[in-house]
């Protein structure tokens, strides 16, 4: 194999409004399915990337602060060694966290040792009603009960980029020909996604950065998730 | 087997001394002491026996109640298969829970089985052996029991031999870097151990029983007991090998609660990742085993009318045993929660915090019933030696080591390291049905067992019984064993 | 197996050749090549997509969109790279307009209701439903009433325009909550007065430096949110690493509240009184160029600065910080939000907060405000919105009995009017209802007849757009990325079908269909920055990359000349409808930022995504204060019944640490009757709070200036939660702590306050 990939994605703490159109995109690329009011009372909401909301201070002087978590795609993953059927492995060709839903049998080992909780488990057989099931990606199969699944930095699209002939541009695919479908499409650029081992690539110019921090660092998890805090202001200069 | 030399008084027949007190004292020495209190075997072999053979009314209603518990639990386990785990009371964070509970708990009462009988039996404890096949069955079918949990628990447990290392074209092995694998391993590894060393301990009593017995149980005693004659040489084959299984089972036996406290241990949950989670659940395993014996014990002699064999100094030993595995808890469990609590981490925080808030009247249980209910009643002879109190104390002991473990997979797995997804979980109705299911199909199986096997190691008894001596020494009659070796 | 001999060959072919019929005497499962876990199914792609361009009709805004279609399917929405305004973004709404076109709960072909609101609808083939409005249209001549929606398709408008200027009927009204809310109406005739033009006023927030938000919840729900969060990520970034300052004045902490480096909880209806007495301030103070103090003199009106404090909640030292902060700025900005123009003197608020725009000559200025972009001649204008007095004077016609037919499409008043307009007892003053929704709507129950229109993935189009972007006035195009799903008409035919036997209208909608419309008026557009000489190529080329635009202005010019220094302006803080005796609350009403309006609220992705403020989703909420909470005895998921002197309504609280503890806020979206399996019965219309009451210039009905009570109803539905239930108690511990960074930026507001010294 020639030189691997190592997909990265950026979150700028200072850009993210909260707004939930990654979210969307993310339920409509990877059929992922809606959780009902019930399931959710029940803690079982499903949102392959979630936004969370975290309150600082009290009113008045009170901060709301939003934190985009989805699969860290860790460098040393804390769910890949306890999967008794190697359902969650790691892609050491793209320096991803796969899932392999087929082979998962549900032990839910890999969610309990996720510390970022973004492995979610699909409690029921997911229904979607005729014919919202004809929007359903073909890229992407959908997973039936007792399987886990998760953020798979929409490696349908790195696939589909590197195999089709005018997207085969080697391991090393062109900066800005893959985004993920919640980069694409957060209005406020706050999502940056590329291959840090590419130095022309956005993410590889970005970093390292005074700002940058990892979620859960010290767990020696190693994701490959880098968070941008909040920046600075130059008023009045 | 032991009579060969005709001129000697068989064991059971030793004459009571003239002196009046000291046939006073031997009197009282035969009343409190099973090994000392030889009958002739036929007698204890048939009081046994009739014991097994009779199955009353009760006997058969209570069949039928296990039963409908035990099919309670194999229905909702279908429904839950075929309409997902959604039916539970999991959540996204509390992805485990009472069946990795039960899994825990089952296994954990499978530990004193081998404790007593393995590990009293090499120390030479005699007090162990009425008690020892009593124990050995709760450790075969805790260990049978807790091996379904993780069946019950899988998502897809039609897909199971994909944990299995079976060769397919797919050149595919399961992850042996898996905690769950480790697990299955010393599960399998421990029931097949723990059978046959069950099952080397049966055999002269196998063969007792086809001695004595007519029909199917001829039949069946015949075949199970492997032409086991009662010479010299089997004797010694029998001795040697079930020292070789002891030696073999004891470590096995650590290891498997160990490995099983790995399933937490190696995991990056906080609460979980504690280097002293495997010799803690160990303590706690026997803690619970201990207890789920005494229960064994007590309604086996109530039922089966096995007063001759369980006297008050078994009760008392195994009080004393009970006592001191509290107090061990206590320490590991000390150990475990000042550490944490010193460390003072954020995520760790949450979860002493949740111990006294969302989960206190659990927490506030379970250490009323793992250490004010034992230490506070265990120091008393009176109480040790009482059925009733014995009974409660046990059950009190059930409950909290069950809470303790519910504590540490549902109640940990509810705080992590990201404050947005603490969610508390509460069961729904088939963990619930399960769990209990499981506890009737557990007694199902020992009520059976009881009317299979004979149920108090005849042979280890009498073994004990041919040792005993009430040599006078001076005034007083001395108790003395003597050991063949 | 170095080499192979013919004889070996012919040996293998033949064994080879019996295994094949052996196997295919075999269920041929067992034959499938078993793929090895490493290429699991979803790193193996399956055939090729296909990319159509279109723009969004989720809203107003006019995002250009590409539509990812595999197999005849619509499987992913994309924001438009090349469209000026999204950039290639796209919102939460916008991706779920998939979910509009394969809804299930779509109409699949025309249908008649005999008995209005009983909801049994009969199938009726196109050709008679179609003649049956041609022979209602044609009784009816003039007595024809037009009622659209600000996300209908604005060709939609012309063709209807069109049609009741023939026929002699007033204009089409084109009126929705959305619209109402955001004071689409009230913006557009403020800056008539301002600038002499009626358009959306466009701000260029990305290259501002300081922008004041006056209730402004741009990346949330206001105008083209879109559009404004790409200038929000641009403002947080902008060149030599300058970093834009937002504060954001609001009641209640919006996702702007959130996102804001100031957030000042200001007294509902206080808008106005701060942005004059920030005026007030600057005139007053030394701080900022002459030409600034000098402009604010001149505009800022009279105020009693002591009395400001008190009556708007910011001290004054915040405000004499705020008027430093905003005059000495070198691009400041400031924004009026929605609830200004839900004020009887939404007029004068506007007007108090533009006037900040002129104090400091942001008007027409790189990183100022501007007015959306002009088209050029032979284009087509944009649609307006009308005001609320367009409305009363509708509902004045049907309760007169002066209309006959009232068609309604894309619009649903029986839901979006406050329930004082009696709108459903209104329509049976009119003689023949037609809906044209896909979907059966509040006002589709009450329908004689629905003729569903395609859904925007089906349908043609063209959006022209405001507010716009960048300076470039744009007009989205829009195509049928799928074949439709069912057989249904574009209303744009069944109008023009219907037109031709009309003699009056036949003359003056001569086009066979739409898309012969649509193709007149692209070949009537100049030169674009699509190019292409003829019209063809320039019809192919608007479809292809989603519209017509021109190049972005080279020059600094953004379009707006300052207006002449006016009359000082004045506005007092807004009147509030309930005594506050009795209804002790302030109202703040929003637009839920995934619901929107609530034609959102059909479509599972949206219902089902959590609300970013309260992570809520699937109902509607009451936010309350903690401190108020406690008073009032409340926690979460009580049910609590919230009283204005219009109505009432029950909902579930949320305890919501970020609002004033006198103020209870509610959003828009949910409390529908109908509108599908995902929306009917779920949560509350807040609409039912709100009165018919409108300021002096009726642009919009007052829906910002209430006052409510709050009882318990003693029972309790909790609601679903996506964020954790459990208090995290005094010593949580937040990922990834802020901390520090805040620390940063105070450190230089303190350096900018010193400076100052």
């Amino acid at each position: 194999m020639a030189e691997n990939n190592k997909w990265t994605m950026i979150v700028d703490l200072d850009k993210c409004t909260g707004c939930n159109a990654c979210v969307v995109a993310c339920h409509a690329e990877n059929n992922v399915p809606i959780a009902n009011e019930e399931e959710v009372i029940k803690g079982r909401g499903l949102h392959w990337i979630r936004i969370e909301r975290y309150w600082e201070g009290e009113y008045p002087d009170i901060k709301a602060r939003f934190l985009p978590v989805f699969c860290q795609q860790c460098g040393n993953a804390p769910c890949e060694p306890v999967c008794p059927t190697y359902a969650s492995y790691h892609s050491d060709e793209e320096g991803l966290n796969g899932q392999i839903y087929a082979r998962c049998v549900g032990t839910r080992y890999c969610g309990n040792n996720c510390p970022y909780k973004v492995r979610f488990f699909n409690w029921r057989a997911p229904e979607f009603d005729e014919p919202l099931n004809q929007q359903l990606n073909p890229d992407v199969p959908v997973r039936g009960a007792g399987v886990m699944e998760k953020c798979t930095f929409c490696i349908q699209r790195i696939q589909r980029v590197r195999q089709t002939p005018e997207g085969d541009y080697g391991p090393m695919t062109r900066d800005g020909d893959l985004q993920t479908a919640c980069t694409q499409a957060c209005p406020s650029d706050a999502l940056i996604f590329g291959n840090l081992n590419d130095p022309e690539s956005r993410v590889s110019r970005m970093l390292p950065n005074d700002r940058q921090a990892r979620l859960l660092e010290h767990l020696g998890t190693e994701p490959a998730v880098y968070y941008l805090k909040g920046g600075t202001t130059n008023v009045g200069e | 087997m032991l009579e060969s030399s005709a001129d000697r008084t068989p064991y059971w027949q030793e004459p009571l001394p003239e002196d009046d007190e000291l046939a006073q004292q031997v009197a009282h020495a035969r009343d409190e002491h099973l090994l000392v209190d030889a009958r002739p075997p036929a007698e204890t072999n048939s009081l046994m026996f009739r014991a097994m053979t009779r199955t009353g009314p009760l006997f058969w209603l209570m069949v039928l109640g296990l039963g409908g518990l035990t099919f309670a639990l194999f229905a909702t386990w279908v429904i839950q298969m075929f309409y997902g785990l959604g039916i539970t009371g999991l959540n996204r964070s509390v992805m485990w829970g009472p069946y990795i509970v039960n899994l825990v708990f089952f296994i954990g009462i499978g530990h004193a089985g081998t404790f007593i009988s393995a590990a009293l039996r090499l120390m030479r404890m005699d007090f162990r052996r009425p008690i020892a096949r009593l124990a050995e069955t709760v450790t075969l079918f805790g260990l049978a029991l807790a091996a379904l949990f993780p069946l019950i628990h899988l998502g897809r447990v039609w897909k199971v031999y994909y944990m299995f290392p079976i060769p397919t074209q797919r050149e595919l092995w399961p992850n042996f870097r898996s905690p769950l694998l480790w697990d299955a391993t010393a599960i399998t590894a421990y029931l097949i151990g723990s059978t046959l060393f069950m099952y080397t301990a049966l055999i002269p009593d196998l063969a007792t029983a086809r001695d004595h017995l007519t029909g199917w149980r001829k039949r069946l005693y015949g075949a199970l007991s492997l032409g086991f004659r009662g010479t010299e040489s089997e004797w010694s084959r029998l001795e040697t090998l079930s020292n070789i299984l002891s030696y073999i089972i004891i470590p096995v036996m650590f290891s498997v609660h160990t490995i099983v406290s790995w399933d937490f241990a190696m995991a990056i949950q906080p609460g979980w990742h504690s280097t002293i989670f495997g010799p803690f659940f160990i303590v706690g395993a026997l803690f619970s085993g201990v207890a789920a014996v005494i229960i064994v014990m007590i309604i086996v002699r109530k039922a089966m009318r096995m007063g001759y064999f369980l006297r008050e100094e078994h009760f008392n030993a195994m009080g004393i045993f009970l006592l001191i595995l509290s107090l061990t808890w206590v320490y590991f469990y000390f150990n475990e929660y000042i550490v944490t609590w010193y460390g003072n981490l954020p995520a760790e925080r949450a979860i002493l915090q949740m111990l006294t808030t969302d989960a206190s009247p659990l927490f506030y249980l379970m250490l009323f019933c793992n250490i004010i209910v034992p230490l506070g009643t265990l120091w008393s002879r009176r109480v040790r030696t009482s059925l009733p109190a014995m009974l409660v104390i046990a059950v009190f002991v059930q409950i909290g080591m069950y809470l303790e473990r519910v504590l540490i997979v549902s109640g940990f797995l509810s705080r992590n390291e990201l404050p947005f997804n603490w969610i508390n979980y509460t069961p729904n109705w088939p963990e619930i049905l399960i769990t209990i299911g499981t506890f009737g199909f557990m007694a199902l199986l020992y009520i059976l067992w009881t009317r299979v096997v004979p149920i108090i190691p005849l042979w280890e008894v009498h073994e004990g019984q041919s040792r005993q001596r009430l040599p006078r020494i001076g005034r007083a009659i001395v108790p003395t064993r003597t050991e063949p070796h | 197996m170095t080499s192979l001999t013919r004889r070996h060959f012919l040996k293998i072919s033949a064994a080879g050749t019996a295994t094949v019929i052996l196997a295919g005497c075999d269920t041929d499962e067992r034959w499938v090549e078993l793929e090895p876990y490493v290429q699991p199914p979803l790193e193996q792609i399956s055939g090729i997509a296909s990319w159509y361009a279109t723009s969004c009709r989720q809203c107003p805004a006019g995002c250009g969109i590409i539509a990812r279609v595999m197999n005849g399917r619509a499987v992913k929405l994309e924001g438009n790279p090349e469209h000026p305004v999204n950039r290639g973004r796209l919102c939460a709404r916008g991706q779920s307009e998939l979910q509009v076109l394969y809804h299930p709960d779509r109409v699949t072909g025309a249908v008649f209701q005999a008995e209005r609101g009983s909801r049994e609808y009969e199938p009726v083939a196109w050709n008679e439903a179609i003649n049956t409005l041609y022979e209602r249209l044609n009784e009816a001549g003039s007595r024809v009433a037009v009622w659209l929606g600000s996300s209908t398709s604005d060709h939609l408008y012309d063709l209807f325009r069109r049609f009741t200027e023939a026929i002699g009927a007033p204009a089409p009204v084109r009126f929705d909550l959305y619209s109402a809310i955001n004071g689409y109406s009230a913006l557009s005739s403020a800056s008539a007065q301002m600038l002499g033009r009626s358009t959306l006023p466009a701000y260029d927030l990305g290259r501002a430096d300081m922008v004041f938000s006056f209730g402004a919840d741009f990346v949330g729900s206001w105008l083209s949110t879109t559009g404004y969060s790409v200038e929000y990520g641009r403002f947080r970034s902008q060149p030599n690493n300058q970093r834009g300052y937002l504060v954001h004045f609001e009641p209640r902490m919006s996702p702007t509240g959130a996102a804001a480096d100031q957030w000042l909880p200001i007294v509902p209806g206080s808008e106005a009184l701060v942005a004059q007495a920030i005026a007030r301030l600057i005139a007053d103070g030394d701080t900022g160029s002459a030409e600034r103090i000098e402009r604010a003199a001149a505009l800022a009106g009279e105020i009693n600065l002591e009395a400001v404090p008190g009556a708007t909640g910011v001290s004054m030292e915040q405000l004499e910080r705020l008027a430093r902060l905003f005059a000495r700025a070198e691009r400041p900005l400031a924004l009026p939000g929605s609830p200004l123009t839900g004020q009887p003197n939404a007029a004068q608020a506007i007007a108090a907060v533009q006037m900040l725009n002129v104090i400091v000559g942001a008007v027409g200025q790189p990183g100022g405000m501007s007015l959306s972009s002009a088209l050029p001649e032979g284009a087509p204008a944009a649609a307006p919105i009308s005001t609320f007095a367009d409305v009363q004077a509708l509902l004045g016609r049907i309760n007169g009995g002066e209309v006959d037919v009232l068609l309604v499409h894309g619009a649903n008043p029986a839901y979006e009017l406050p329930p004082g307009a009696g709108f459903t007892d209104a329509l049976q003053n009119v003689g023949y209802v037609v809906s044209f929704n896909p979907l059966v709507d509040e006002t589709a129950v009450w329908a004689d007849a629905i003729l569903p229109d395609r859904t925007p993935l089906e349908s043609w189009g063209y959006n022209v757009v405001t507010p716009t972007f960048q300076g470039v006035p744009v007009i989205s195009s829009q195509q049928p990325v799928v074949t439709p799903l069912y057989d249904v008409r574009p209303t744009g035919d069944v109008l023009l079908t219907v037109a031709r036997g009309i003699p009056a209208a036949a003359s003056a909608l001569p086009w066979t269909d739409e898309v012969a419309y649509l193709q007149e008026v692209v070949a009537g557009l100049p030169a674009g920055a699509q190019g292409g000489d003829d019209a063809a190529v320039r019809w192919a080329r608007f479809l292809q990359h989603g519209g017509w635009w021109t190049d972005a202005p080279t020059g600094e010019e953004a379009g707006a000349e300052a207006p002449e220094a006016a009359a000082p302006i004045t506005a007092s803080a807004a009147e509030f409808q309930g005594d506050a005796g009795e209804y002790p609350y302030f109202l703040h009403l929003y637009l839920s930022p995934l619901l929107g309006d609530g034609s959102g609220a059909a479509v599972p992705w949206l219902q089902g995504t959590p609300d970013p403020m309260t992570t809520v989703s699937w109902r509607t909420w009451v936010e309350i204060n903690p401190r108020t909470a406690e008073e009032l005895g409340l926690s979460h998921s009580d049910v609590v019944r919230i009283t204005s002197p219009h109505g009432e309504i029950e909902a579930s609280v949320y305890v919501y640490p970020a609002i004033r503890p006198d103020t209870i806020a509610i959003p828009f979206g949910q409390g529908h009757e109908a509108f599908g399996r995902y929306a009917r019965n779920r949560g509350a219309n807040p609409l039912r709070l709100v009165g018919m009451d409108a300021g002096e210039d009726a642009a919009s009905f007052n829906w910002a200036n209430l006052r409510v009570k709050i009882e318990r109803t003693g029972s309790e539905k909790a609601l679903a939660r996506f964020e954790s239930t459990i208090e995290p108690g005094e010593h949580a511990h937040l990922p990834l702590s802020y901390g520090a960074v805040h620390e940063r930026i105070e450190e230089v507001e303190e350096n900018v306050e010193m400076e100052q010294e």
